[in-house]
This record gives C-alpha cells, sequence and structure tokens, in this order.
C-alpha cells in the first residue's frame, strides 16, 4: 500500500540528517507502533508520510488511494465549536454524504464516546474529553492509513480501552495504521509490528508475534552458581548479573534445554522466570538503554 | 459543500466571540455616539447668542442706530448689561465726532478670556457691519439722501436696504476637503463607522493564529484543501460581518443621533453609492486583515499589530481629528491612509452630495490598496501554510 525507499530528509541549516536509509513497506491491515526518542525523527516521518513534506532522498509511493486520516498530538479542532458542530464541519470537509456520512460519524461518536458530549462546546471538555474528540475526528475520515500522534494522552484508562479497540478494528478492517506513543504497553497491546528509530535511522523493524528473544531470569539465595556463567561465557550467550540474579535473552529452544539441563546439577535457585521479552526490554535492548 | 462549511463556521466562531462583537460593533457605536456628540460643541453652526455689556459714555442718535444696527446683526442677543459678559463694546466718547473720520477707529472691544475664536469673529462681524451701517447712514444723512427726522426704525431700514445684497452660494459638489464644512454626526458618524470596520483585522488575525496554534490547519494540510479555498473561507464571513458593520452604524447615525439633539444624518447620493463605498472599504478592511494575519507570528503580534496599525491609520486618517484641523503637512500624510480615503468619499456623499462618479477615484484607491494585501497576505499565508509541521505541542 505504501512504499518507504531510501528515504531521506534534512531541514535546512540542520546539521545532521532528521531521517537517513528509511526503508518500510506498509500493508493494508498492519497496525505499526513508531518508537523512537525524541528528536529520533518520529515526527519528520509522519511528516512526509502525510505529504507535509517532500523526501529530498530516496522515494515515497503509494498504490491506490492515498487519503489519510489523522489524529495529531496537538488538539486540531475549534474549541468554540460544539462537539456535534465539529464533526458535521469535519465530515463535510471530508466530502461525506448520505449513508456514509451517517456511518462515518456513528463510529466516530462511538469509537471516542461522545454521545452524552455532543451538545457541549470543545472548550467546556476535560483535557482527556478533548482528546476523545481529536481522536473521533481523526476516524471520522474514511482512509487507507491512520496516522495516531499520541492519541491517547490524558484519557482515563476505561475510554484509553475503547480507543485502543477502535484503532484495533481499523487494522482488522483492513486499514493501516502507525500508532505512536512513548506508552510502551499501548503500542504492545495494539501493534503487531513495531518501528524503532534512533538518530534518524530505522534501528528495529519486527513483527511482534516473530519476536524471538525469550527472557529467562535466576535467582539464588547465595551466588549465582560459577558453572553457569562460564556456560554463558563460552557460548557467547547475552546476560547480565544483578548481585545474585542471572538474565538471559535466549533465542533458541536449543539454549534453554542446555541450560536446563546444566542447573539440574547445580543449587536450586530460589526463583525462576521464563518467558517473552516485553516491549520494554526489547526496546532497551534495541535502543542501547535510551527510552 | 467544503466552502460553505468553512464559511459557516468561521461565521459561527465569530459571533461566539464576545471580544470581536465587542470591537466590531460596541466600540465603534459607543465612539460614534460619544465624539458625535462632543465634536458637537466644536462644530456648531449655530451659535447661541453673545451677552454683551455695551458702555456708551456719550448717548447720540448715531450712538442709538449703531446700537439698533447691532442688535439686528446679533439676533437674540440683549444689549442690556450682562453680569458676565462675553464681550464688553465701549464706544468712545467723541463716537459721533469721529464717525466719519477716515482712517477710522471703532468702539473698543474686551473679550472674556473663555470666549473662542469662532463666537469673537461672529461678534466681530456684526460690530463691524454695524458700525458700517451706522458710518453710511451718517454720510447719507450728511448728503442729504436720509431724512433725518425718520423714527430710527426706518432709518435702519433704509440704510440695511441699500447695504445688504443677496448672495447667490452654491456648492461645488463632491471636490476638495469636505471635512471643514461637515457637521459632527456627517463626520463622526462616518469616521467611526470605518474606524469600526477596519477592526476586523484584530479577530481575523486571532483567528488564524489560533488555528496555526492548534492543529485544525494541520488536519486540513493532510486533506490537502487548497489554501485558496480556506482563505475564502475566511474571507467571506468577515465581508458579511464588515457589511453589517456599514448598515448598523449607518442606522444609529441615521435614527440616533436626534436623541442626543443632533441633526440626524441625512443620505444623500444614491444606494448604489454607498453600496460601492461599503464594498470598497469592506474589500481595504478585509485584505489587510489578511496581510497583519500573514505578518503575524503568534496571536499575541496579531494583537498588537492590528490594534497598532489601525490606531496610526485613523489617526493619521483624519478619523481622531478631523483633517481640516491639522497642518497642511499632517493633510498631506493623511494622503496615505486608506481610512482616509474611506472618509474623504463618504464626505463626497454625505457632505457634497456626490454620486457614484464622485467617489469613484476613492474606491479605486481602495480597491487598489486591497489588491495589494490581498495578493502580499496570500502568498505570504501560502507560504506560511506550506511550511506548516507535524505539531507535537499544545
Amino acid at each position: 500500500m505504501l512504499d518507504l525507499q531510501q528515504l531521506g530528509y534534512r531541514y535546512p541549516g540542520s546539521p545532521a540528517p532528521a531521517l537517513q536509509d528509511i526503508s518500510l513497506h506498509i500493508q493494508p491491515g498492519e497496525c505499526i507502533g513508531l518508537l523512537g526518542s525524541n528528536g529520533a525523527g518520529k515526527t519528520t516521518l509522519l511528516s512526509l508520510i502525510a505529504g507535509l513534506i517532500q523526501p529530498q532522498q530516496g522515494s515515497l509511493r503509494w498504490q491506490g488511494h492515498n487519503a489519510i486520516g489523522l489524529v495529531p498530538q496537538s488538539l486540531a479542532f475549534h474549541a468554540r465549536l460544539r462537539v456535534s458542530e465539529n464533526l458535521q464541519l469535519f465530515a463535510d470537509l471530508y466530502r461525506l454524504r448520505g449513508s456514509e456520512r451517517q456511518h462515518q460519524l456513528e463510529q466516530a461518536i462511538d469509537a471516542a464516546q461522545l454521545e452524552s458530549l455532543l451538545k457541549r462546546t470543545a472548550a467546556q471538555l476535560s483535557g482527556g474529553q478533548q482528546r476523545r474528540l481529536n481522536f473521533a475526528l481523526g476516524l471520522l475520515q474514511p482512509a487507507q492509513l491512520y496516522l495516531l500522534d499520541e492519541a491517547t494522552v490524558g484519557v482515563d484508562s476505561a475510554n484509553r480501552q475503547r480507543m485502543l479497540q477502535a484503532v484495533r478494528s481499523l487494522a482488522d478492517n483492513g486499514k493501516a495504521v502507525i500508532y505512536t506513543s512513548h506508552y510502551l504497553p499501548e503500542i504492545e497491546q495494539l501493534a503487531d509490528r513495531v518501528l524503532l528509530l534512533s538518530e534518524g535511522r530505522l534501528l528495529l523493524d519486527q513483527r511482534l508475534q516473530e519476536q524471538p528473544a525469550q527472557q529467562f531470569s535466576a535467582r539464588w539465595a547465595d551466588t549465582i552458581p560459577q558453572a553457569l556463567v562460564q556456560l554463558c561465557h563460552d557460548r557467547h550467550w547475552s546476560c547480565s548479573q544483578q548481585g545474585n540474579q542471572l538474565k538471559l535473552e535466549l533465542s533458541d529452544p536449543q539454549q534453554l534445554q542446555e541450560l536446563l539441563q546444566l542447573l539440574a546439577s547445580q543449587p536450586a535457585p530460589v526463583q525462576l522466570d521464563y518467558g517473552p521479552a516485553s516491549l520494554e526490554q526489547l526496546y532497551l535492548h534495541s535502543s542501547g538503554g535510551q527510552l | 459543500m467544503r466552502l460553505s462549511a468553512l464559511v459557516l463556521t468561521e461565521w459561527r466562531l465569530a459571533w461566539r466571540d464576545a471580544h470581536a462583537i465587542g470591537v466590531l460593533f460596541v466600540m465603534p457605536a459607543l465612539f460614534l455616539l460619544i465624539m458625535a456628540f462632543a465634536m458637537s460643541g466644536i462644530l456648531r453652526t449655530d451659535l447661541p447668542p453673545p451677552a454683551l455689556q455695551v458702555e456708551v459714555p456719550q448717548d447720540s442718535a448715531d450712538s442709538r442706530f449703531f446700537l439698533a444696527a447691532l442688535a439686528g446683526q446679533l439676533s437674540g442677543s440683549s444689549l442690556q448689561n450682562a453680569r458676565t459678559p462675553d464681550v464688553r463694546i465701549v464706544l468712545a466718547a467723541d463716537f459721533s465726532e469721529r464717525l466719519l473720520d477716515s482712517p477710522h477707529t471703532g468702539p473698543e472691544l474686551a473679550f472674556a478670556a473663555a470666549s473662542d475664536s469662532l463666537q469673537r469673529t461672529h461678534i466681530r462681524t456684526a460690530v463691524t457691519l454695524a458700525l458700517a451701517q451706522t458710518r453710511m447712514a451718517a454720510f447719507l444723512i450728511d448728503s442729504e439722501l436720509l431724512d433725518d427726522s425718520l423714527p430710527l426704525e426706518q432709518q435702519l431700514q433704509q440704510v440695511q436696504q441699500q447695504t445688504e445684497s443677496r448672495l447667490p452660494e452654491y456648492q461645488i459638489l463632491s471636490s476638495g476637503s469636505l471635512a471643514a464644512s461637515a457637521n459632527a454626526g456627517q463626520l463622526s458618524v462616518p469616521a467611526w463607522l470605518i474606524f469600526g470596520m477596519f477592526f476586523i483585522v484584530l479577530p481575523m488575525s486571532s483567528r488564524l493564529q489560533q488555528e496555526f496554534q492548534s492543529g485544525v490547519l494541520l488536519r486540513m494540510r493532510v486533506m490537502r484543501i487548497p489554501p485558496v479555498l480556506l482563505l475564502a473561507g475566511k474571507l467571506l464571513p468577515y465581508a458579511l460581518i464588515n457589511l453589517l458593520q456599514f448598515v448598523c452604524l449607518l442606522a444609529l447615525g441615521l435614527f440616533a443621533l436626534p436623541w442626543l439633539g443632533l441633526p440626524a444624518l441625512e443620505l444623500h447620493g444614491t444606494p448604489a453609492a454607498y453600496l460601492l463605498l461599503a464594498l470598497s472599504i469592506t474589500l481595504a478592511s478585509c485584505s489587510f486583515g489578511l496581510l497583519v494575519s500573514a505578518l503575524a507570528r503568534n496571536s499575541e503580534q496579531a494583537l498588537l499589530l492590528s490594534a497598532g496599525s489601525n490606531l496610526i491609520l485613523a489617526a493619521i486618517g483624519g478619523i481622531m481629528v478631523p483633517k481640516s484641523m491639522m497642518p497642511p503637512a499632517m493633510q498631506q500624510l493623511a494622503s496615505l491612509s486608506p481610512m482616509s480615503w474611506s472618509l474623504d468619499a463618504f464626505l463626497t456623499l454625505l457632505v457634497g452630495q456626490g454620486n457614484s462618479t464622485d467617489i469613484l477615484p476613492g474606491c479605486l484607491a481602495l480597491l487598489l490598496f486591497a489588491a495589494a494585501c490581498a495578493l502580499t497576505g496570500t502568498l505570504l499565508l501560502h507560504h506560511r501554510l506550506k511550511n506548516t509541521l507535524w505539531t507535537t505541542h499544545n
């Protein structure tokens, strides 16, 4: 649907490129979590995709319609208009008519839980309610790709879940979604693919279902058995020691089998954990510890 | 569909902004009424009769004739000794003996400090005319062309018939500066109406800055709404508000001025002439608003630029002080202000009783100003819209 090839962009007067050598293919139905610290290039990438700026290097090709539904981080509505008036205005600007208009309006109002707020002016809404209106206005547009930038900041837990479900259902209905957030559990819950940008480069492009690393953690009452440390060293496994706790990232079931065989002949740990690495662990690992 | 939605939105937003309504309707209406009332004291055409104190040390037929002639010139004034006179007129003891001297020295005039220049001129003229009639009467009696046995009133009547002549007076319509001949209402109504219309710059530029600072314009850019459509959606509602201001403030001049004891505004000229003028001022003020919106970078700058530029254009344009009261250098400076062009065109209709053709030069100047502002403003705003980036802060 959208193909980015070796995309690069440098702001005038800036010594370093904001983005360099970004290659991506975004498919319908994908929900992509876009991560990166401040200044990593997320905004530049979104601006390029939204057509606000043109790439200076590489290419950006759309297949089919390039209509974009946008939920920017800043509140993009008229504060002195009622909620319903804002929705009607953007429905007009999106050129929605007839049953499609009715359907999109109902869907957006329902996703953002705005039924009881329609008659209130936007300025009278709380911060979280204003975020929901901002979200609804982005969802209102029939689009192939939705860009959501920190869409749920300040929204209470119940409404946030409702909004995330709505985003998820967009992807389930074949729409592509790029979702940025500094709240990693939200990305973890929502995204099926994660992009990590750092200093303008794409550091990680990974499907969360394909996430290979498993986290193994064991803690002993006294000290970590030396044989275990030696095994990690000999096999060049990625491990870390914190006091009497050992943490390993295992990418192969064979590694676990070998580890468990050795553990059987050593003092038993007082605590043992094994499972998929969290997105936060993946993020920290890929970005070199910068969040 | 998109344009009508944008126009309707801007219209709603403008009417829900109490400050904007205050600036556009309440402020100019108050200025109009207050200044019309205040200026009626300066620009009065019917002076109150002055209070006189006349001293006649030596009564004579000539002094009595002079007093009768003076009473004829200052109708309504009592020649009895006023307690606080505007002027004291002292006839010399040898008034009759020296009446036909040449050169001649007339009675002394001692003006009260509080009497203004207009009133002094009025009294000076009356005394000069009364004195000329008295000298004429003395000359006619000496020449036996006037019978001194006639009653005083008849003598005065005969002299008046011989000294007075009818002056056919015409006005060369719609030419020159008409501010000097306008009354308070004819000056204040158009002046503050124009001032109020140009204040459309303030809500226009403030609203646009708010949209830049919020994500509204970003959303619209992503939707690929053409900038020209966006600007048209902003200009049209404000142009309608401008036209409404024109009608309301003119109606105030027509119907409210008599409540203040001032003459009601009389509209000369055809409705087409007023429509042409209203459209010209509207285009000029809205285009100027577009330019200020493009130049300001935030709401604070928009406020300062719009209010500041409007006050300066009003001050030099003869809105606050009539151009007729300005020195020549200032009058030349006034010709730089579009408010001055608007006011001149308005006075051409109200005072000069001109028509559409007469106000055409002023309207053309306004339209040229509008075109220049609109072109520059559109280019600057287009450039700014193109550079609207993703906003990450509220």
